[in-house]
Parts: C-alpha cells; structure tokens; sequence
C-alpha cells in the first residue's frame, strides 16, 4: 500500500479488528448484497472496542445467519417482530446501561421495517431519545418477500407490485430523523468506506438515539450485476440522487461527500439497474427533485 | 413417475420443474409440479419436485424416490442428492464431465451428461455470475427419456420462451447418454421412526450460537483471482526496462531507490543517462495522463540513478563464455556489453573516440547531460569486465578479422553518414554539420559561432544545435523545418526548452539555396511549405508552395538526418530484419541500435543492443532469455482503470533553470525532481499494490493480506460476486468461470 | 403488613413495584408502558414509582409496551406490562414473541369488550384470544389476589422448569377500578419471596441468535419442549404456593376453586369475578337442600384438566357461565371445559357479555333452568341488559 492509496489505511485486519465479524463468512445473503457490506463496515468500526447486540426484525438481515442453533453473526442478535425492533432495542439497552454493561445496541432493520412498519416504533423511540444506534439497510424493496414495493422505493422502480414503475417517490426518511432533533442522523455511501467507518464510529461512541442510512444495493432486485453494487451506489452518490451527510441535534447539517450532480452518473446509475427499464424513468425526470433537494440541503448546511 | 430436481437459486429450477410438467400435461397427463421452499437466496440450493401420472394425483408429499432426477449444478452432487433414486431410473447432470468420467455408482442408472451452463450462457440466458439452465436443460430431458423435441418446441412457444429453443436444441442434440441394463426397481420405503430425527436444543439452553459454516462457495460459478498485467508504461519502454517495477518499488518504499535501481539494473547500464535524455515513451504511455498528467517516470528514474548509482557491481562469468566484440560504444554497444557481461560473457568495445559513449558524448551537450553521469554509468559497465578498445577505428577489413577472431560481433557503429543538401555554398565555412559542431562542443573543448545561427532540421540534433548555439556565443538562433512543431521528431520537453531559451521556430520552411556574397554566408532561402498527405511515417509530408524568402544568417547548421556508412560492412555482409546481419561466410554477426532501428533514441538503442546480444548468446548455442519488446496492445487500457479511486495531484515535474546569459554556461539545466514522491501518484496499472480495496470491499469478509501478491480468498464462502474485481482500482484482478 | 383501600389496578401496579425494586440485585426492572382503559390506572401509579435499577419506558403503542418488555427480558431483567381489549390485539404479535421466546414477561390484563363498538366494559374475549400464545393465564376473583396473583406469578415463571410469561387477568371496572381493602406486603416480604432473575438464555456478548430460522424439525421439537415446560407448571406452582404462605401469611387459591363441591350434584363453572356472585346463590339453594355447587377456574392455561375431571366427575348437571363468545362455536370455557366431564349435562350460557352486570337473580334462573334440563342443549346467549 502507498501514499497513492486514498482510502482504509490500516483499518481492516488490523490488530484492532474484531477477530469474529458482526457477520460471519457463510451466512445466506446473496453474493454482492450491499447489507453485508454495512456489516463488515460496521464490524470494522466497531473492533474490539464496542460490545454490539444486535435487534434484527424480519428482512433478509434475519435469515441469514441460518438454522437454529447455528448463527452466521458474531455478535448477540435478537429477532424482534417486524414492526418491533426499536421497542426491544430500547429495552436490551435500558437494561444494558442500568447495569453498566457498556453494550452499544444496535437495530439492524431494512426499509420495510423502517420506513413502513417500524415507522412509529421508530419515531418513537427516537422522540424517547433511546439510547441505540438504528442502522437502515435500505435495498428500497422489500427483498425478503421477494421485491415488493415500500416507501423507500424510488420513482420508476419496477417491483412484484409496482409492475410498471413506482409513480412516486421514496420518503426522506433523513429529513424526518432530523426533524426529531435526535443527536445524530447520518447516510453513509458503501463506496466511501472511510467516510463510512468514521460514522460507524461516531455512532457507536455516541449516547442517544442514533440513526445511520445506507443505500444497500440489492442485485436481485434491482435486477443488476452483483458485481456492480459499490459501483452503481458511487454513481448514485456522485448524481447526488443519494446524498452523504450528516445531521448533528436536528440542526447542524454538515456534507461530507461533494457530488458532481452529473447527469451521466445519475444515467448510468438507471442503466445499471434493470428495475428502471420498464418505466423508462430518465434522467431529466429525476433532475429536478435532485437539485430541489440539494437546494434544501445546501441551505440547512450553511454556516450561520 | 416423480422427478426431482437439484439447482441452484437463481438457476430456474421450479420453472425446470414447471416445464416438465407442461410437457407431460400437453400429452395428456395428469400433472403436479412445486418447489422445496425455504430461505432462498440466489446460489443456495433449490429443490423442485414435478409429478405425473395417468391417475388423478392425490399425492401431495415431496419426492422422496425419483424416477427422474436432474442436477442442475455437479457441485451438489453429493448422498442426498442422489439418494432414493431406485435402480433403473434416469439421472441428467448438467455438468462438464463426459461419459468416461462418470464413476462406477452411476452404473445402474440411465445416466444424461450435458454442459447446459455453458450452452445457456453462449445463447446469453441469465447473467454473467447466474446462468439459467433450466431451458436447455429441459432440451437434454427430452432426449434422455425419449420425448420427442416437438413436444418441447410446442410448450415453449405455449409459455413464451421461444426464445431459448435454439439453446435447448442444442443441449437436445449433445446430451451424452450412457443406458443401464438395470431394471427398474422400486425403491425401498423409508425409516420413518423419530429415533433417527436429529437432537434439537432446548431454546432456554441456547446461549451460544456457532457459525453454520455453511460452504457458500460450492454456491459461485465463477471466482476471483490476482493477476499481473502489463502496464503501458513497461509495454512502451522500448529499453524493457520494468518501468511500473521500478516506480512501484519506490511508492511503496516511501521512495527509498535502492530496490528501483536493482530492478532497472536488470534491463538498463544507463538509468542516469536515461533519466535525462530519454524520449520516455513510457510516459506516453502512462494512463494518469487521461486523469491530470502522466507520472514523471524519467524523472524517478534520474532520481534512483542519482541514489543508487550502480545497481549491478559483480557478476558470474559462465564456465565456457563466449567473447564478442561490440563495435561502438555508444548506447547500444554499452547496453549489448552489459547484457553479455551480466550473462557472464565477455565483452570487447570498440570505439574510434578515446572515451566510450557514442553520440552520448559526442552528441549530447554537458547542459542536458553532464560528462560525470555518463562517465559513470560507462565505468559500471567496464567494471562488469568488459573491456574497451578505444581510438580504434573499424573498417571493412578490421570487422571481417574481428568476426573470426572473434565468436561473434555486434554492430553498434550507428548512423555515421551524414545527409546535406548538396547545394552551392554548403563549402562555405560557415556551413556545417550539427553533428560536428555538437563534436567540437562536446569534445573539442568549446566551439564558438556568433551572428544569427540558423538550424536546419527538427530531430533532437537540430535542438541541441540550437540550444548550443546560444552557448556557443550566438545573437539568435532560429530552426527552420519542413513541416510543423507537431510532426518535429525532436522530444517534446527539448523543444519546449529550446522555446524557453529563445530559440525561434520557423515552421514549413525547407531550405533552397544558400546565399553567399563575397565568398561568405549571408543567407539561406527558404521555401514556403503547406503540408499534405501523410507519409509512411505517419506524419504530414511537406509541399513546396513555390514562394520563397530569404533568411539572414552567419551560420547554417545542418541537422538533417544520417544513415548507415556501409563501408565498414566487408563484402557480402548486410543488415536483415530483426538485428541479423547477413555475412558471406555465416560468421555470427548482429547489428544493434540506430543501424537496426533507425529511432535515433537512447532507449530504442539499449533495448535493441539488448536483443542482439540475446540473439548472439542464441545463434552460438547459449541458452537465453532474449529480449523481446512487449506487446504495447495487450497493455493495460486508461479505461480499465477506476479514475474516481485516485484523488487529483498534478505532476511532480522537473526543476529548471535556465543560465542567463547563456553564452558559455554549460552547466546542466535540469537538475531534476526535488523529492521522489512523485512515485505515488503512480496508478500501478495491471499490478498490485495491497491497496486493499478488494478486502474493503469483499461482502463476505474474505479476503486476507498475504505475503506473496495480491491476496489470499477463501474460497469456500466466495459467492463469486465479483465486487473485488469490480472495485479493483488498477486492473489487476480477474474473475475465472469454474 | 398493612391494609389499604386500593383498587386492584393499583394492587397490580404496586405489586409490580415491590416485585421490580426485588431484582435490584440481579438485572433489574424494565416495562414499557402505554395506557388503555381500563387498566391505565395502573401504568399511571407505575410511572409515579421511583424505581432504584428500573426504567418504566413511555412507548407509543401496545405492541412496543410489549416489545421494551421483550428486550429487557432477554437482557436478563424482570418486566411488567399491562394491558386490555384492542390493546391486547394490537399486541398480539409480541405477545406470542415473549411466549415463543420463552421469557417471564408479566401482563397485567384487564379484561374489556374487544370493539368496535367501543365499549369499556368486561368481557374475557379480549385475553382468550391469546389463548394459544405460549403464556400461562390466571383469572382473579379479588383485589387481594390480584396483588398476591401477580407476586405469585413472578416466582412460577422465573422458575428455571418454566421461563414462560404469565398474564394475570382482572375483570373491568369490576375489579380494575374498585375499591377493596387489601393486605399490602412489605419489601422484605416481597425480597424474601423472590429470588433474583436468571433468565437462562438472556442475550451479553457471547454471540447468540434469538429467533434466527426454525425448520420444521427445530419447530416441532420446540413445541415440544414449550409444552413440556407448561406440563411442569402444577408442581412449580404448588411449591411457590406453599413458599407464598410461609412468607406472606395467606394463601393463593389453587388453579381450580371449587366451593361447595364435595357433593355437588349440580354446579356451575365460571372464571373471574363470577364466582364472587355465584357463591351465595350457592349457599342459598344448599340451603333449600339442592347440592349446589361452583367451580371457578383460575388458571386457563396450562388447563388444570385432572382437576377439573376429578371436581366434575360426580356432578350430574354443569352450567358454564362464559363472559365471551367464540362466534360460531359458543363460549370458550364451555368447549374447554366439556371434554371434561362427558358423563353430565352441560350447558352454556354467555352471560353478561360486553359487561352487563350480572346478578344473582340471573343466577338463579340458570340453575333453576338447569334443574329442569333434560340433556346438554345448544350454547346459549343469556341477556342481562
């Protein structure tokens, strides 16, 4: 390695490292899933410095680790109901930090289980400012089920019930979370591993309700090479259609990856994923909620 | 009849399962097909089970005794997927092993052999990393059990995959089957008893939970794998010299040279003398260049040259060496001689001049590049044993008595004839050419002009013509050329300096006559040029437009090209392809350098000197490794490297200073790169660095740092999604089909 | 030991209390509390304590209330819920979770008319539909064993033979919000009655996956093991009542009551707070020399069965009084009960449904009517107004 290298110098399979990952080789996810990626970042985040549980609720994340009694997650993993992770996370931590155990409780849900089912769980625990890390893996689909349309799918996505194309366009869940005022709500891009591992960090170290967003690709859903999942999420970063930011108390809004908000990004970012040829959604009907939003951020990350 | 199949998620194979079934239903049958579900994920293992009967079926249980049973995938093969097949029935792998492979087990069986992966992938049904089979597969059924291809044509077109029909027909046409002689037999009933179910732990009593361990390699057709590419900048480097080698050495040494020199070592005695006045094809090559800028590659390698300036101090002399003699010790004899010393043979130069070094010396001005780096780097060489005849002239005769006293020679005189214009006035003193003027510089202890100089030509003779000029005491100094600054052949960065030191271009201007008053130079007429088609060099060629003007001058150096002075060839002898020279008497004889190549470069003359020293070594029966130029198209493509991986950082040039005044100032103008860092902005094309992307990025976990290149993966979890491959910044991963 | 007048929301609440500030020692106390009439009192009075090792967690719906329950519990630590009617349903989920899971989880259920309509009153439809959830179920006749029921509740489950949530049910308003004078514990008592909390399979840091993927095989044998765990329950729960009286002082009522059953002839089968009004038309009709009789049952689930056969076996005529309805079928307690005594009459009347108040002329008709019957006719529907 050399000074040539920009990115995770030192970072995985150091000393530091956790000589049992958060997820383990062997578990059942497809090959290139991004969620395992956020596993691995998480895990490499956490070393051996954080003691992690884990609340799993029904997605992909809770099948993977496999039969009972086996477990393909090195760390302690609780299955909660679909809708639930939040409230048995908050209690798992509340009983954690009532005996100084210094366990970081993490809620490891997809979009179905944040966005949609979980919401209120969600939001409420976040209002309580429970003291857990809640990750979304956001594949923008219900992928356990077999790929069906949630609130987090985006504009022109074909899913096993949107056939032709959602015609409208996913929630900002980051905006929502911000507006709870919690103490830290932050995306992380798997093709900015740095960045990325420094909010795992962040997040971990942190005391509150923490809530940490990854665009997670899905090959078989989003119908693209497995291959191609780090890649396709770098041009979605790069078009600015998935921003890299941070929001610090509800208010203090920092960028932390610059994008180019090129249209040749966000196109080979449609082209790349087979969920958007049905609708034909093109670049120019994206355009503009892109920038909008970016108009949004911009303003809220301004220095006072 | 029952059949069961075993595939892989993502295969297709309750779809297989489904086909079947249509099949039969079309004949007439009554039919029942489903699929064994669970959590499946793309590459785990999927049963599908299809039933059919002439009965109505009342049946509902999976299929435990199939009549039928297809694979999908040879690596599930294994006692449960075999089991309860009973004697007599069929079994169809998709698989890539042929009748003679087939182990004894199989015997009682009615076995169907076919690569469906493989027909399926080349008719593209599926993606790169999961082929779907079932199509093609279900085409291979057909003939094994002996349905009839229109049945299957008829329930494709019905279910609307007519599209993989070819695919299937192809598989209908292949299958290898191999008959048993076996009866059908019915299988035995099953032990149904709870005693032989698995133990299962108590809920309250799980504390602790093992990894599965489950093998999701088995789940992959295709892996991962680090390979070496080679790089533009070593495939360009008509000298071999392992360009990426040496940089790469010095990024990951933080710049330390001492490994660098001892990778150029292997190829180049003239790393200082390269690192000055090379045309540094490598760079041209150099894939940064599509990012903000090519790596300074000659600059490192003056850098190590200057650090560590003798790579190769000792060598082995072989028990029977054989003994050459190099004529010329320019370049290409330098580097012909140390390839044979460095292989342990011996070495003779033969130069006219008193010091070996060729037009290095001779033709090279101390400003580009100073006597104590060449005088060195010739040392080094005569320290490897090799031996120098100097102030030796070589005529016919003298080389046909060299090549018998001799094993074998090499011919690196280079190109000593020299083109004029034979024009009226080119007598004149004031006439002369660039090569002798830049003689009486280099040697002759300083030559002195004055007035306004003129050059004609726009090689790297006219250059330092020019550059010498102003040394040599010039008011002004102008090149005058046929064609334009694009199609000079000089080296970009000497005519820039040329430029820098107020050398004039006159471009499209080819010289028509001198003009000399009172027996003394006055001038030169010019012709007007436009250019037209290219010429075989690929550059445009000039055409005069007919008008003329005429240039004021004291002094007309010429600088128009040289050729082969064929009179030291003995009779009979005469230059061929690829470094041979033909003889009458089939003495071992070889041509090196600008004789050979006609590139008038240093580089172009080591790689050369290089190779005819190997095909001398060849010729008298020693065993070597002869050089060979690389391929430049198989080099690594700017395309194939992931731009965004590397942050923007412009190039580490050279430092400059240019003696003001010129006259008389021969100190070296470029005193090169201040630090070495410049090796990091080195894209390492094709090779890797340990950069870990690869291990950053790998969904399972992996992949591990090992000693040896690139990384270890293991590969009983790989799910060959190919991520690492993607990710890999600089080319130098691969994905294999299994 | 004191008396108070509390309501049994506020027995239930206190109880709570005392058995939380108990595991102080151990992982402590955790309960995620929403309110829903009518045991809100209950949560309201638990909010109020000042629990030392102990966090009552304000969550935004039933399922969560139950879902913190779940979390601290397999954190190792004791847990307390309460809840009633379409808070119950809207719980569904995470109440078989804690069962499934096999956690000691206690609730507090208050039994009301599942709506719509909305109506607040009793009814037992509401907790017999969690019937199958994997959690023991008693049913209280007073405010006392509320209190005692739910102290009680927390040794049987935490059992190491047992770890199963136990749901103590109370009758609406009947129980929930009157008033009754009830023996208060002290601490001491309580600390010596409970032992810390072991949950064996709680979640630290080894790695462990709670509820990953049951196959068929895993799932049968689970079920299995589940049940084997409720067959355990009757010696369990004799022992911590035998404990219970050497502590406390009292006793807590068997998993079947019986009054007046010695010789009974004919005899009605209730749950709850039915007893309370059955008992002196008992004595009334003893008195005009019919051997009369009642069998409340306090626990449905595990279900008492040989109890139940042996308190039956020489009664000719059984009246099952239900408080709920399975609609299609007929009272629940009438088709749990019937297998158990195949030789008698027995007739079911849902009574008091959606809280009517039930009297003992109501009574009376029932037995009366009963007297008459010649063979076990239809369930049938008794309205009360």
């Amino acid at each position: 390695m050399t000074a040539n290298e920009p990115v995770m110098a030192g970072l995985p399979h150091s000393e530091q490292d956790r000589s049992d990952p958060v997820l383990r080789a062997g578990n059942t996810n497809c090959g290139g899933c991004g969620m395992s990626n956020g596993h691995l970042f998480m895990s490499r985040a956490a070393g051996n410095d954080y003691q992690i549980q884990m609340v799993i609720p029904a997605c992909c994340g809770i099948v993977t680790p496999g039969q009972f009694p086996y477990s393909n997650y090195g760390v302690p993993v609780v299955a909660s109901t679909f809708g639930g992770a939040a409230a048995v996370a908050c209690g798992l931590s509340e009983v954690a930090n009532q005996n100084d155990d210094g366990y970081r409780v993490v809620v490891w849900a997809g979009d179905g289980g944040t966005y949609d089912i979980g919401f209120a769980t969600m939001s409420a625990s976040a209002e309580r400012n429970d003291d857990i890390m809640y990750v979304c893996y956001d594949n923008e689909i219900y992928g356990n089920t077999g790929g069906q349309r949630s609130s987090a799918t985006p504009k022109g996505a074909s899913t096993t019930t949107t056939p032709k194309g959602k015609d409208v366009g996913k929630k900002d869940i980051m905006g929502i979370l911000g507006a709870h005022g919690i103490p830290y709500a932050t995306t992380i891009s798997l093709a900015h591993p740095e960045d990325a591992i420094r909010k795992f960090k962040k997040a971990l170290g942190m005391k509150g309700f923490r809530f940490v967003h990854i665009l997670a690709p899905c090959p078989t859903g989003w119908k693209s090479e497995p291959g191609e999942g780090i890649e396709i999420v770098r041009l979605g970063v790069k078009a600015g259609l998935f921003p890299i930011f941070e929001i610090e108390d509800g208010f203090k809004y920092t960028i932390n990856v610059e994008p180019e908000m090129c249209d040749e990004s966000l196109g080979d970012y449609l082209s790349k994923q087979g969920r958007f040829r049905k609708s034909g959604v093109t670049v120019a009907d994206l355009r503009e909620s892109i920038d909008r939003y970016w108009r949004r951020l911009r303003l809220l990350s301004r220095d006072e | 009849m029952e059949i069961r199949i075993h595939g892989r998620g993502g295969q297709g194979g309750v779809t297989g399962a489904k086909i079947l079934a249509l099949i039969y239903a079309r004949l007439g049958k009554d039919v029942q097909t489903f699929g064994d579900y669970s959590g499946e994920r793309s590459g785990a293992p999927v049963r599908a089970y299809t039933r059919v009967s002439d009965e109505p079926i009342t049946n509902r249980n999976k299929v435990y005794h199939p009549d039928h049973l297809l694979v999908f995938d040879d690596s599930l093969l294994g006692p449960a997927v075999l089991s309860g097949v009973p004697k007599g029935g069929h079994i169809l792998l998709n698989t890539t092993m042929s009748l003679s492979d087939l182990p004894p087990e199989y015997a009682d069986f009615n076995v169907g052999l076919i690569n469906a992966t493989e027909i399926a992938r080349k008719h593209g049904i599926g993606t790169k990393s999961l082929v779907i089979v079932n199509t093609t597969i279900a085409g291979a059924y057909c003939k094994l059990v002996g349905l009839e291809f229109s049945e299957l044509d008829a329930a494709y077109n019905d279910i609307g995959f007519a599209s993989n029909l070819d695919s299937a027909r192809e598989a209908f046409e292949t299958v290898e089957i191999c008959e048993t002689s076996t009866p059908h037999q019915h299988a035995p009933e099953d032990d149904l008893s709870a005693a032989q179910l698995p133990m299962v732990m108590e809920l309250v009593a799980h504390v602790t939970s093992p990894a599965t361990g489950l093998k999701t390699g088995t789940w992959s057709s295709q892996r991962p794998a680090y390979v070496e590419k080679l790089a533009p900048c070593s495939a360009f480097c008509p000298a071999g010299n392992d360009a990426i080698g040496f940089v790469q050495a010095m990024a990951a040494n933080g710049g330390g040279a001492a490994e660098g020199a001892e990778i150029l070592g292997r190829s180049t005695p003239l790393s200082a003398v390269c690192g000055r006045v090379c045309p540094a094809p490598c760079m041209q090559g150099c894939n940064r260049a599509e990012k903000e800028g090519t790596v300074n590659i000659r600059g490192l390698e003056r850098w190590i040259a200057e650090q560590n300036p003798v790579a190769v101090r000792k060598v082995e002399r072989v028990a029977e060496p054989k003994r050459l003699a190099i004529i010329g010790g320019g370049p290409a004899g330098l580097s012909a001689a140390y390839e044979l010393a460095k292989a342990g043979h011996d070495a003779h130069i033969f130069d006219t001049e008193a010091k070996l070094g060729g037009v290095l010396r001779t033709g090279i001005p101390e400003y580009r590049l100073p006597r104590v780096a060449l005088d060195r780097e010739v040392d080094d060489v005569l320290a490897l044993g090799v031996t120098a005849h100097c102030n030796e002239p070589i005529d016919a005769g003298r080389m046909s008595e060299l090549a018998s006293d001799f094993d074998g020679v090499i011919i690196a005189a280079g190109l000593q004839k020299l083109r004029s214009l034979g024009l009226p006035g080119e007598d004149s003193d004031a006439v002369e050419q660039g090569i002798r003027f830049l003689h009486r510089i280099t040697m002759g202890g300083g030559a002195t002009v004055s007035g306004h100089v003129v050059i004609l030509g726009g090689g790297n003779t006219a250059m330092d013509c020019a550059r010498s000029a102003y040394r040599a005491g010039a008011e002004k100094v102008t090149v005058a050329y046929r064609r334009t600054h694009a199609e000079m052949p000089a080296i970009r960065e000497e005519i820039h300096e040329a430029e820098a030191e107020g050398v004039e271009m006159l471009m499209l201007r080819a010289p028509k006559g001198y003009v000399v008053a009172d027996g003394k130079l006055t001038g030169i007429e010019l012709e007007i040029q436009e250019l037209g088609e290219p010429d075989e060099s690929g550059r445009r060629s000039p055409k005069g437009t007919g008008q003329t003007e005429t240039l004021d001058c004291d002094c007309v150096l010429l600088a128009l090209g040289q050729s082969i002075d064929a009179s030291i060839f003995p009779d009979g002898w005469e230059m061929s392809d690829d470094h041979h020279v033909k003889t009458a008497n089939g003495a071992v004889v070889f041509g090196a350098g600008d004789i050979s190549t006609w590139e008038g470069t240093v580089t172009h003359a080591i790689g050369s000197g290089r190779r005819a020293a190997g095909l001398a070594l060849n010729a008298l029966g020693v065993d070597y490794e002869t050089f060979v130029r690389p391929e430049r198209l198989t080099a690594v493509p700017a395309t194939a490297i992931r731009m965004d991986h590397f942050s923007k950082r412009d190039m580490n040039a050279d430092q400059m200073a240019h003696p003001s005044p010129l006259a008389g100032d021969y100190s070296e103008v470029n005193s090169g790169m201040a630090d070495a860092t410049e090796a990091d902005r080195c894209f390492s094309c094709g090779k890797c660095t340990s950069c870990d992307n690869c291990l950053v990025y790998c969904p399972e976990g992996i992949i591990a740092r090992q000693t040896e290149y690139g990384y270890a993966v293991d590969n009983d979890y790989c799910k060959g999604c190919g991520i690492c491959v993607e990710e890999c910044p600089r080319d130098s991963m691969e994905m294999y089909q299994l | 030991m004191s008396r108070q007048l509390i309501s049994a929301n506020h027995a239930a609440a206190e109880a709570a209390t005392m058995a939380a500030r108990a595991n102080k020692n151990a992982r402590g106390f955790a309960s995620g509390i929403y309110p829903i009439t009518p045991q809100t009192e209950c949560i309201e009075y638990l909010a109020k304590q000042e629990i030392e090792k102990g966090a009552v967690v304000r969550v935004e719906s039933e399922h969560s209330a139950m879902g913190v329950c779940i979390g601290a519990a397999l954190s190792g630590a004791r847990t307390f819920t309460a809840s009633a009617s379409n808070g119950l349903s809207y719980m569904v989920e995470n109440i078989a979770t804690a069962g499934f899971y096999r956690l000691p989880i206690l609730m507090y259920a208050v039994n009301r008319t599942l709506g719509p309509p909305w109506n607040i009153w009793v009814d037992h439809g509401d907790t017999f539909q969690l019937r199958d959830a994997g959690w023991m179920h008693v049913y209280c006749e007073d405010n006392q064993e509320v209190m005692d029921s739910i102290l009680f509740a927390y040794r049987v489950m935490e059992d190491a033979r047992i770890m199963l949530p136990m749901m103590v049910c109370a009758d609406a308003f009947v129980l929930s919000h009157t008033m009754m004078m009830t023996d208060m514990p002290t601490q001491e008592q309580v600390d010596a009655y409970l032992p810390d909390l072991n949950l064996p399979h709680a979640v630290a840091s080894e790695p462990v996956t709670v509820g990953g993927l049951d196959f068929p095989r895993e799932t049968e044998v689970h079920r299995r093991q589940h049940q084997e765990a409720f067959d355990r329950v009757p010696e369990v729960y004799a022992e911590a009542q035998a404990e219970f009286e050497k502590v406390f002082g009292r006793k807590i009522p068997d998993r079947v009551v019986p009054y007046q059953m010695d010789d009974a002839e004919i005899a009605i089968v209730c749950i709850g707070t039915f007893a309370s009004t059955v008992k002196p038309v008992v004595d009334k009709l003893r008195k005009q020399g019919i051997k009369a009789g009642l069998v409340r049952l306090r626990m449905l689930r595990p279900f008492p069965e040989q109890e139940m056969v042996e308190i039956l076996s020489g009664v000719e005529r059984i009246g099952v009084m239900d408080r709920d309805i399975s609609l299609g079928m007929g009272g629940v307690l009438w088709s749990e009960t019937r297998g158990c005594a195949p030789h008698a009459i027995m007739q079911n009347y849902m009574i008091g449904l959606g809280g009517g108040d039930v009297r003992a002329g109501h009574i009376e008709t029932i037995f009366t009517e009963l007297l008459e019957q010649k063979e076990s006719g239809k369930p049938r529907i008794v309205e009360v107004g």
